[in-house]
């Protein structure tokens, strides 16, 4: 009788997977395809908006050389609304939240000190669902034309049917189930990141003991699972609009068009914060290890964190100033929108105190994080402008705002964003980005960044209207916008230099050590890159910055003084005894083709709604209800083949 | 603390100390089961589930609560019916209140917010006040009258 | 630790898979999702209920009003069995915890009969107002009215689907008492697809225009 008969006489033998094999292997091509770890997940995430990045790139290009010359004649205007409202949507659904993400899954995990996040399948169901949204959306430009209503998507001009003949074409429908799917993405991993984090944390990880970055991640976990389900509300009365000549928006029948922008708004500016909050968890992260000094007023960055979540509700209507609200309305938002700049000034100067008086290395990571505080700030001066309504009145619909949003969200995520994937590169792959190439990268994109944006300011005051393909000579805009279309270009440039700089370093053997920077947070304490099981016992946390604590303390004059043993497990006997099932008995949750499968039977629904054709209803219905069935069936681990359970320590 | 959120109650004994401690004897399967289940499995007090602090409710609860809420759907279909007969705003106000005690005895009673881990209460409060407080700006916006 | 403690996702423990014992909200990580999942379907439920309550009632409308349509007694019923199946569910919920998986049995297919009654209803219902002249296209009211109550319809479908499935989980002997806490999700949802008719049935039927 084996060691397991009565271990299985306590518990029913779980049910067999209908008819497809558990895959097992964590290596190897296919291993990626069924994979629940979530590094490996984060790695996807990250690779996939890296590729959507460069695509919006290009659309903008397009858009920048047509805007060149007056009267430009590259793009037709049909073209050109397509482009603009598929870079907006890129850069925004298939850049920047999963990049954000990213970041989130790789780290979150490590941060806290635990093995995984709650839900491993849930979270590759999530990657596959973002990436098949993105193709799907994709590929209306072979299926009868891509979105070209905005990225914002405003009524009646999407929702009017197609007999009503507003944008022909299924670019709409495409735009609204695309988005709806990558909802349903976002409010998964969403989950995901709130339960692990709230659930999972080692022993002694308080709440005000988490990193920064962990923080952030949970406040924007917050703000999605409670707004994705604004817009999907709202893409469903336009869908039904546009398909089966509902009325939500059809003003012949009374609809009111402006139903649609507060829905669309109320998810659309805690959809800001989603984007940023990241951004700013990263470069928290950042200023400190570059500064040899904590996060100067981690409390009151946190809880201004928190406070932006909260007052990030209260001022959507800002984006509706110019719409008729009303004095009463518009007066609420505008003061709301002023106060909202409390929080995240207090953050910018909780960076400067950080920065201020500490041992400055002047990394890429550091770089562009300096860079974000300076860019944002600047995005945040011309926000405050928009906050003053009568101002915002002349702006809106200029280029002023596009201005303002480029330099809070490329001048700030996209910066951190930059900043990040140097800083946590050798933690990831196991290989340090070139410094050099790095700072290259660096100064490429801040010069071709402000030439590309700072003339927006001038050139939106000056009247030059947004989302229109051309305007004529003699307006005295081509200057300025010749100026925009070569920082666009140095913009590419600098895009490039990083791309090569992942080429270039790739080849190298990976000899990055644990700790390269010399840094503060748990997910230096382990190996480059880390083992599958993350971490082989895990940590006992006793502080804030507890890695740090564990290599320094400091003496009577307050200088740092290096203890003798770092704390964390020697790298060499990590490799020889905590392999990843000998001896050491962690066992990860096993890989899953579900997640892929049920995700496959969601687009299958897209081009079924889209089309409104059953027959591709109906199998996409069954995929799903089929991956659904067979992994709620599968247990999250599969039990190992037996074995004597060892006791730990024995001889 | 690790310990923070977890469930009053004594915590489960288990067979004295280690078995494999005791030289020269040898354990049982059972024994060496039991040994690997965490101790945070067996902290619960008995009765005591995962995600409670106090007991869940009895069967017969259940049903009074039923009972409760079908009594308070037939005062409100009876108020309804006195439209006409007294203002529209006391109608409404009424019939919110007797949809709201019926919210909250389902929510309290049968969803096990009165017994479970107040996190669950507080997402589920939030999400709430949220979608009431904005919807209710944007119908003021629109100029809907109450 | 070995590998044995580690593999038992079906007993009532609170530590995850994952080897790390400390679950802060002393709650299963299940349970809390499902509750992240329901204060996001408030959210949902909320954009449609308000634009129901911003259309109904402007002035213009062609087509039927709801004082023409509702049949209060009728709407009563239906809402009284959505009610009952509450109390079903959660009576199911109590024997899969006490370990009758008989009585389990019972109660969990009474609530889906009674889902699936409600659901006959709302169809009986729609296909009344259609009749009638109410339809989603006809007015405001006509829209923001199906479509409402017509998700609400999906969400009671999906719980019906679940529900059936956990019952015939339930037949081929596959669940015990381990597997409350699955029962006890599933319920979740059913109370607050259940509360939200709450709120509709107040404010769309019952409310005077």
């Amino acid at each position: 009788m084996t060691a397991f008969t009565d271990a299985q006489a306590l518990t029913k033998p779980a049910p067999r997977p209908l008819i497809l094999r558990r895959p097992t292997k964590t290596t190897g091509v296919w291993s990626w395809f069924t994979t629940i770890d979530h590094k490996k997940i984060g790695i996807l995430y990250g690779g996939t908006a890296l590729f959507f990045f460069v695509v919006g790139g290009i659309e903008a290009l397009l858009l920048r050389v047509q805007l060149a010359e007056a009267n430009g004649t590259l793009l037709t205007a049909s073209q050109y609304n397509t482009l603009f409202t598929m870079h907006g949507t890129t850069m925004i659904f298939l850049m920047g939240m999963p990049l954000a993400v990213a970041f989130a899954n790789y780290l979150v995990p490590l941060q806290i000190g635990a093995r995984d996040v709650a839900f491993p399948r849930i979270n590759m169901f999530g990657y596959w669902v973002v990436l098949f949204g993105g193709i799907f959306m994709y590929s209306s430009f072979v299926l009868g034309g891509a979105p070209n209503g905005g990225w914002f998507g405003y009524t009646p001009l999407t929702s009017t049917p197609l007999s009503g003949g507003a944008l022909p074409g299924n670019g709409p429908d495409f735009w609204a189930i695309g988005i709806i799917f990558l909802g349903i993405g976002s409010t998964t991993s969403a989950i995901n990141i709130i339960v692990t984090v709230l659930n999972m944390r080692a022993p002694g990880m308080t709440m005000m003991r988490m990193p920064p970055f962990t923080w952030m991640a949970l406040v924007t976990s917050f703000l999605t699972v409670f707004a994705m389900p604004i817009i999907t509300a709202a893409l469903i009365m336009v869908f039904f609009d546009r398909n089966f000549d509902t009325t939500f928006f059809l003003a012949t029948k009374g609809g009111d068009p402006l139903l649609y922008q507060h829905l669309f708004w109320l998810f659309g500016h805690p959809e800001v914060y989603i984007l940023i909050l990241p951004g700013m968890g990263i470069v928290s992260e950042i200023l400190p290890v570059f500064s040899r000094k904590p996060l100067f007023g981690y409390s009151v960055v946190v809880f201004s964190g928190i406070a932006i979540g909260f007052l990030g509700w209260g001022v959507w209507a800002h984006h509706m100033f110019a719409t008729g609200l009303g004095p009463v309305a518009i007066s609420a938002f505008g003061l709301s929108t002023m106060l909202i700049a409390i929080p995240t000034g207090v953050k910018i100067f909780n960076w400067l105190g950080t920065v201020y008086g500490g041992a400055v290395r002047l990394t890429t990571a550091m770089l562009f994080s300096l860079g974000f505080i300076a860019m944002f700030t600047l995005g945040g001066l011309s926000g405050v402008l928009h906050s003053i309504v009568p101002s915002d009145t002349q702006q809106t619909d200029t280029y002023f705002v596009v201005a303002h949003f480029h330099y809070v969200l490329f001048g700030g995520l996209v910066f951190a964003i930059f900043g990040g994937f140097y800083y946590w590169w050798p933690k990831v792959f196991g290989r340090m980005l070139d410094e050099r190439l790095g700072k290259w990268n660096f100064w490429l994109l801040l010069v071709g960044f402000n030439l590309t944006f700072f003339p927006m300011h001038i050139v939106g005051l000056l009247g030059m209207p947004r989302r229109t393909y051309r305007y004529d000579d003699g307006m005295g805009w081509e200057v300025l916008n010749q100026i925009e279309t070569v920082g666009g270009f140095i913009v590419a440039l600098g895009t490039l230099v990083f791309l090569v700089n992942i080429f270039y370093t790739a080849k190298r053997p990976k000899t990055a050590s644990a700790d390269p920077w010399d840094a503060r947070s748990l997910e230096w304490s382990i190996p480059s890159p880390p083992p599958e099981y993350n971490f082989a016992d895990i940590p006992r946390v006793e502080a804030r910055d507890d890695w740090w604590h564990r290599k320094y303390t400091e003496d009577a004059d307050g200088k740092l003084v290096r203890l003798p043993t770092g704390g964390a497990v020697d790298e060499a006997e990590i490799t020889t005894t905590h392999d990843e099932h000998g001896g050491h008995g962690i066992h990860m949750p096993s890989p899953s083709i579900y997640p892929f499968i049920v995700a496959l039977g969601l687009p299958l629904m897209g081009y079924a709604a889209v089309f409104l054709n059953i027959w591709l209803l109906i199998p996409g219905l069954l995929l799903v209800l089929f991956g659904i069935y067979a992994w709620g069936l599968e247990p999250p681990t599969e039990p190992e083949p037996v074995q004597v359970p060892e006791k730990v320590g024995a001889s | 603390m690790s310990n923070e959120g977890t469930a009053e109650g004594t915590v489960a004994t288990r067979t004295g100390a280690s078995v494999s401690e005791q030289p020269g004897r040898q354990e049982s399967d059972l024994e060496r089961l039991e040994e690997m289940i965490p101790e945070s499995a067996l902290r619960h007090a008995p009765g005591l589930l995962p995600g409670e602090v106090k007991a869940h409710p009895d069967p017969l609860q259940y049903v009074v609560v039923a009972v409760v809420l079908v009594v308070i759907t037939g005062l409100e279909i009876g108020v309804s019916y006195l439209e006409g007969s007294i203002p529209n705003g006391l109608i409404i106000a009424l019939l919110l209140v007797m949809a709201f005690v019926k919210f909250f005895l389902v929510a309290s009673w049968y969803m096990h917010l009165r017994t479970d881990q107040p996190v669950f209460r507080r997402f589920f409060v939030i999400g709430t006040i949220a979608a009431i407080l904005l919807y209710a700006i944007v119908l003021l916006t629109l100029h809907v009258s109450f | 630790m070995t590998a044995v403690e580690e593999r038992q996702p079906d007993l009532p423990v609170i530590s995850d898979a994952h080897g790390n014992h400390d679950a802060h909200t002393g709650s299963t990580n299940a349970k809390l999702a499902m509750w992240l999942f329901l204060s996001s379907d408030c959210l949902f439920f909320g954009a449609f209920i308000s634009t129901f309550l911003l259309y109904r009632d402007r002035p213009g409308q062609e087509g039927p009003t709801p004082g023409d349509l509702f049949d209060i007694p009728f709407t009563s019923v239906t809402s009284f069995i959505l009610l009952m199946s509450s109390l079903t569910m959660v009576l199911a919920l109590a024997a899969i915890q006490r370990g009758d998986m008989r009585r389990f049995r019972v109660w969990i297919i009474a609530t889906v009969l009674f889902g699936v009654t409600f659901i006959g209803g709302q169809i009986f219902e729609f296909t009344e107002f259609s009749r009638e002249g109410l339809n989603i296209d006809t007015s405001l009211f006509g829209s923001s009215f199906f479509v409402l109550t017509g998700l609400h319809g999906a969400h009671v479908t999906a719980g019906i689907i679940w529900l059936l499935s956990l019952w015939g989980l339930s037949m081929q002997e596959h669940m015990g008492q381990g597997d409350a806490e699955r029962v006890e999700i599933a319920g979740l949802y059913w109370h607050f697809v259940d509360v939200v008719w709450i709120v509709i049935f107040t404010v769309v039927y019952l409310v005077p225009t």
